[in-house]
C-alpha cells in the first residue's frame, strides 16, 4: 500500500518545550487517520511541520511522497487543509478569499463555486470574511482547501466552533472526500467524534505516539465503557455487581458508583437490580470505550459528560 | 452532496512571484489607510496651494517658499522639501510596513503559506507589491502638487536655485527628475519599513519604525554639516534634486545617494529575508510589544545616534566664505539678469560682474564657516543697467548647503515690482534661495 503521508523520529522543541518527541507515524494513501490526544499534544505541531510552517529538529516527513524539507520551502503539491482555526482577509469578501488563494496556488477559480456549495456558503459567498463566525470560517477554511483539489487533506480541529449539525456536516464532507480517493488526517481531542470516520487513528501524548492502528484493533483493545449509576441502595447494588466478575464497580466519593461493564453485561446487571428491588435512579454513559482508551493511555482525567449527553443517554441506559 | 474535488489533477504550474504581487495588490487596493494615503497625496497639495494663496505670508525659510504665490511650480518643490523630512518614509510605510505584520496580527500566514508559493515568491511579491505603492504614491504627490500649483497658482516662470528663470517646460522637467531622484531614498525606506514588518512581526512598530528613523536621521543632519556622516544619512538624498538645479548642475549627490540607497535597501532586505527564511510559523497572531525589546531597541538606538553625532560634529564642515562666495556670485549674476528680463532688458550675463565678500557676523577673527544664520555678504555688482550696485545680503546657511539670502529694499528695490506690462511680481534681488553643494 502507498503512504500519502511517512514521518520518521520527527522531533522538533520550541525553547524549553518539546512539542514532538520521536514521533512516527504513517497514512496509507485513501484511509481517513485520525490524530488524537488532549491539548498540548503535538497535533497542531506535527501538522505544521507537514505543512512547511515549522522546520523540524529532526526526522523526516514525506508526503505524497516527497520530503517536505526539499519541497522548496513551499507546501507539497496536493497538500490541503488548514491549522488551527482558518483565518482569511477580513476586508475581503469570502468569494474574493477564495480567488486570491486560487491565484496562489496558479489557477482554480473554476471550482470556487462547487467549494462554496459544498461548504454551504454559497449564499454568503459576497459577504466581509469580517463579519463571519467561527464556524464559518472553519467551513471557508475547508472551501479554500478544496479548491487545491487535495490528494492529502490535513484538518486541525476541523470541528471547533460548528454547531452539531455544522460539525455533522463537516465530518460527512470529510467522507465523501474520502470515498472519493482523498487521504485524510484529521485532528481531534475528542476521540469519540472521530470514531465513526476514522480508518486509522494514532493517540498523541506530550509529542509521542502512544498508539497506533485501526480504529477496529482501538476498539478491541479498549476497555469496557463506564458508567455513572445511581441507585435506591448503592451497597447493595455494589454487592450484586461483586458477583460477577465481568462487572467492575468503584463507589465515587462524591456519591455514585462508576460501573464499567460491556453491553450485555450491563443489561443484565441492570435486569439483575431491579429483581432485587433496587430502583435506578440514574443511569448514563461517563465515557465510551474509545474515551476510556484514550484515558488509560493519555493519563488525562476524564472529564464530567456534557449536559446533553446527560439528556440523551439517561432514559435509555445504552452502552456503546 | 457533491465535493468538488479532481483528486486525479496533474499538478498545476506554479503560481510563482506574478501570482503573489497580483495577490498583494488586490489587497492593498481593498484596505482602507493605502487609500486614505492615496487621497491624501491627491488632495493635500491642492489644500496646500489653496491655503498659501490665501495668507499674507509665505514660508520663506524653505526652498522655493517665497515664490509659492508667484508661480505654481514652487509648490511641487516646497512640498518635495516638507516630504523628505518624514513625509516619503511615512508613505513608504504605510503598506510596506504592514505588508509582513498584517499577516501575523490577521493570522493569515498558514493561510497564505499553504498554498502553492514558496516563501522566496511571498517575500519577493510583497517587496514588489509595497516598491509599487511606495512609486505610486510619490509619482502622484508629484503629480497632484503640480496641478495644484498650476490650477491655483498658475504657470508663470520659477527663478530656479541657479537665480536662472525656469520656464514651463524647464520647469517641468526640473519637477520630474526631482521626484524620481525622491523615489530613490524612498524605496530604499521602503525596504527599511518591510525589515520592521518582518522582524518586529507587529503593524504599528512596522508603521512607525522607518519614519522615526528618519526624523532621527533628519535630526542629526541637522546637527552640523560633516560630508561623511551626512553622506550617510538615508535623508540626504532627498536632497540630491538640489544639484539638478545649481549652476553648475552637478550628480555628485545624486549618484552617492542612489549608492547609499541600494545599501539601505539591500541590507534591509538581506536582514529581513533571513530572518522570514528561518522563521518557524508556529503559532497565530501577531507579536505584542514587549518593554525589554523596545528598551533594547531604544539603547541600541540612542548608542548609534550619538556615535553619529560626535562623527557629525568633529566632522570639518565644507561649509566655507569661499564657497559661499562662488555660490551667491554665480546665483546673484543671474538673477540679475532675470530683473533685467522681466523690466524688458536684456542683458549679456557675461557683462554682469558680482564680487561677493561673505563672513558670519559672530566671527570676529579667522576664517568663517558651518552651518549658521548669522551669515552676511557684501555685494558689489557691476554691468549695465545696474553699475555700481551694492547690497548686504544676510544669510541664513542650513547644514545641508542650501541657504535664504535677503537684502533690504532700500538697496535692491521691495519684494514686489512692477513689470512693464502694469502686472506686479516677485523682485528676484530682493531675496533669494540657493544651494552650494557639498565638495
Amino acid at each position: 500500500m502507498t503512504l500519502a503521508l511517512d514521518v520518521r523520529d520527527l522531533q522538533k522543541t520550541f525553547g524549553d518545550v518539546r512539542a514532538i518527541d520521536g514521533l512516527d507515524l504513517s497514512v496509507d494513501a485513501g484511509a481517513v487517520h485520525g490524530l488524537v490526544g488532549p491539548n498540548g499534544a503535538g497535533k497542531t505541531t506535527l501538522l505544521r511541520i507537514v505543512f512547511g510552517l515549522v522546520a523540524p529538529d529532526v526526522g523526516t516527513v514525506t508526503v505524497l511522497g516527497t520530503d517536505v524539507a526539499e519541497a522548496a520551502e513551499r507546501s507539497a503539491d496536493g497538500v490541503g487543509g488548514f491549522v488551527e482555526e482558518p483565518r482569511f482577509y477580513p476586508y475581503l469578501t469570502a468569494r474574493r478569499n477564495l480567488e486570491l488563494m486560487a491565484d496562489l496556488d496558479g489557477g482554480g477559480d473554476e471550482r470556487i463555486d462547487d467549494a462554496l456549495a459544498t461548504v454551504r456558503l454559497d449564499d454568503r459567498a459576497d459577504r466581509k470574511v469580517g463579519g463571519f463566525s467561527s464556524g464559518m470560517r472553519q467551513r471557508l477554511g475547508l472551501a479554500a482547501s478544496l479548491l487545491r483539489s487535495p490528494r492529502l487533506l490535513l484538518l486541525d480541529e476541523p470541528t471547533v466552533g460548528l454547531d452539531p449539525s455544522g460539525a455533522r456536516d463537516m465530518l460527512a464532507i470529510v467522507q465523501t472526500l474520502a470515498a472519493d480517493g482523498v487521504t485524510v488526517v484529521v485532528s481531534s481531542h475528542n476521540m469519540s467524534e472521530l470514531e465513526g470516520v476514522c480508518d486509522g487513528v494514532t493517540v498523541m501524548h506530550e509529542g509521542r505516539g502512544v498508539w497506533h492502528g485501526s480504529m477496529e484493533r482501538l476498539r478491541e483493545e479498549s476497555p469496557a465503557p463506564a458508567h455513572r449509576l445511581e441507585t435506591s441502595d448503592d451497597a447493595r447494588a455494589s454487592e450484586i455487581a461483586g458477583r460477577d466478575r465481568r462487572l467492575e464497580i468503584v463507589a465515587d466519593p462524591a456519591g455514585w458508583l462508576t460501573v464499567s461493564a460491556d453491553r450485555g453485561v450491563l443489561d443484565a446487571y441492570v435486569v439483575a437490580l431491579g429483581k432485587a428491588g433496587i430502583a435506578i435512579r440514574r443511569l448514563e454513559l461517563l465515557m465510551t470505550a474509545l474515551e476510556s482508551m484514550f484515558f488509560s493511555l493519555t493519563g488525562e482525567r476524564a472529564e464530567p459528560p456534557a449536559v446533553d449527553r446527560e439528556r440523551d443517554e439517561l432514559s435509555t441506559g445504552s452502552a456503546r | 452532496m457533491s465535493v468538488a474535488v479532481d483528486a486525479a489533477d496533474t499538478p498545476r504550474e506554479r503560481a510563482g512571484v506574478g501570482a503573489v504581487y497580483r495577490v498583494e495588490i488586490a489587497k492593498i487596493r481593498a484596505q482602507l489607510l493605502p487609500r486614505a494615503a492615496a487621497v491624501i497625496c491627491l488632495l493635500a497639495p491642492l489644500g496646500f496651494a489653496i491655503f498659501i494663496n490665501t495668507q499674507s505670508s509665505v514660508p520663506a525659510d524653505s526652498l522655493f517658499g517665497r515664490w509659492v504665490q508667484a508661480s505654481g511650480f514652487a509648490i511641487p518643490f516646497v512640498l518635495l522639501g516638507f516630504a523628505g523630512i518624514a513625509g516619503f518614509p511615512l508613505l513608504a510605510s504605510v503598506v510596506a510596513g504592514d505588508i509582513f505584520a498584517s499577516e501575523d496580527r490577521q493570522s493569515t500566514w498558514k493561510t497564505v503559506l499553504t498554498r502553492s508559493c514558496s516563501r522566496a515568491e511571498i517575500f519577493v511579491g510583497k517587496t514588489l507589491a509595497a516598491m509599487t505603492f511606495s512609486a505610486v504614491m510619490v509619482a502622484l504627490l508629484g503629480a497632484s502638487s503640480t496641478i495644484a500649483g498650476m490650477l491655483v497658482v498658475g504657470r508663470q516662470p520659477l527663478v530656479g536655485l541657479s537665480g536662472e528663470l525656469l520656464d514651463q517646460t524647464h520647469a517641468l522637467t526640473l519637477i520630474v527628475e526631482s521626484y524620481a531622484l525622491a523615489l530613490v531614498p524612498t524605496l530604499a525606506f521602503t525596504c527599511l519599513a518591510i525589515l520592521f514588518s518582518v522582524t518586529t512581526r507587529n503593524s504599528m512598530a512596522g508603521v512607525i519604525g522607518a519614519p522615526v528613523v528618519a526624523l532621527l536621521m533628519v535630526g542629526l543632519s541637522l546637527m552640523g554639516s560633516g560630508v561623511v556622516v551626512r553622506s550617510i544619512l538615508l535623508t540626504s538624498p532627498y536632497e540630491a534634486w538640489h544639484g539638478l538645479q545649481v549652476s553648475p548642475s552637478t550628480t555628485k549627490a545624486l549618484w552617492i545617494g542612489l549608492l547609499v540607497s541600494v545599501a539601505y535597501g539591500a541590507l534591509s532586505l538581506i536582514v529581513a529575508w533571513r530572518s522570514f527564511r528561518r522563521r518557524d510559523f508556529a503559532g497565530d497572531g501577531q507579536a505584542p510589544f514587549r518593554w525589554s525589546t523596545i528598551g533594547r531597541v531604544v539603547v541600541a538606538t540612542v548608542v548609534l545616534v550619538a556615535i553619529l553625532l560626535v562623527g557629525t560634529l568633529l566632522n570639518k564642515t565644507w561649509i566655507t566664505s569661499t564657497h559661499l562666495e562662488a555660490s551667491v556670485s554665480q546665483t546673484l549674476s543671474n538673477l540679475i539678469v532675470v530683473q533685467q528680463q522681466i523690466l524688458g532688458r536684456e542683458l549679456d550675463p557675461t557683462t554682469v560682474k558680482v564680487y561677493p565678500y561673505c563672513k558670519r557676523e559672530s566671527v570676529i577673527s579667522g576664517t568663517s564657516s558651518g552651518p549658521a544664520d548669522d551669515w552676511a555678504c557684501q555685494v558689489f555688482v557691476d554691468g549695465p543697467h545696474v553699475s555700481r550696485l551694492a547690497a548686504d545680503y544676510s544669510i541664513a546657511v542650513r547644514p545641508d548647503g542650501c541657504y535664504t539670502a535677503d537684502a533690504p529694499a532700500s538697496l535692491v528695490g521691495p519684494l514686489h515690482m512692477k513689470t512693464p506690462d502694469g502686472g506686479t511680481t516677485i523682485n528676484p534681488l530682493s531675496a533669494f534661495d540657493s544651494c552650494m553643494i557639498a565638495p
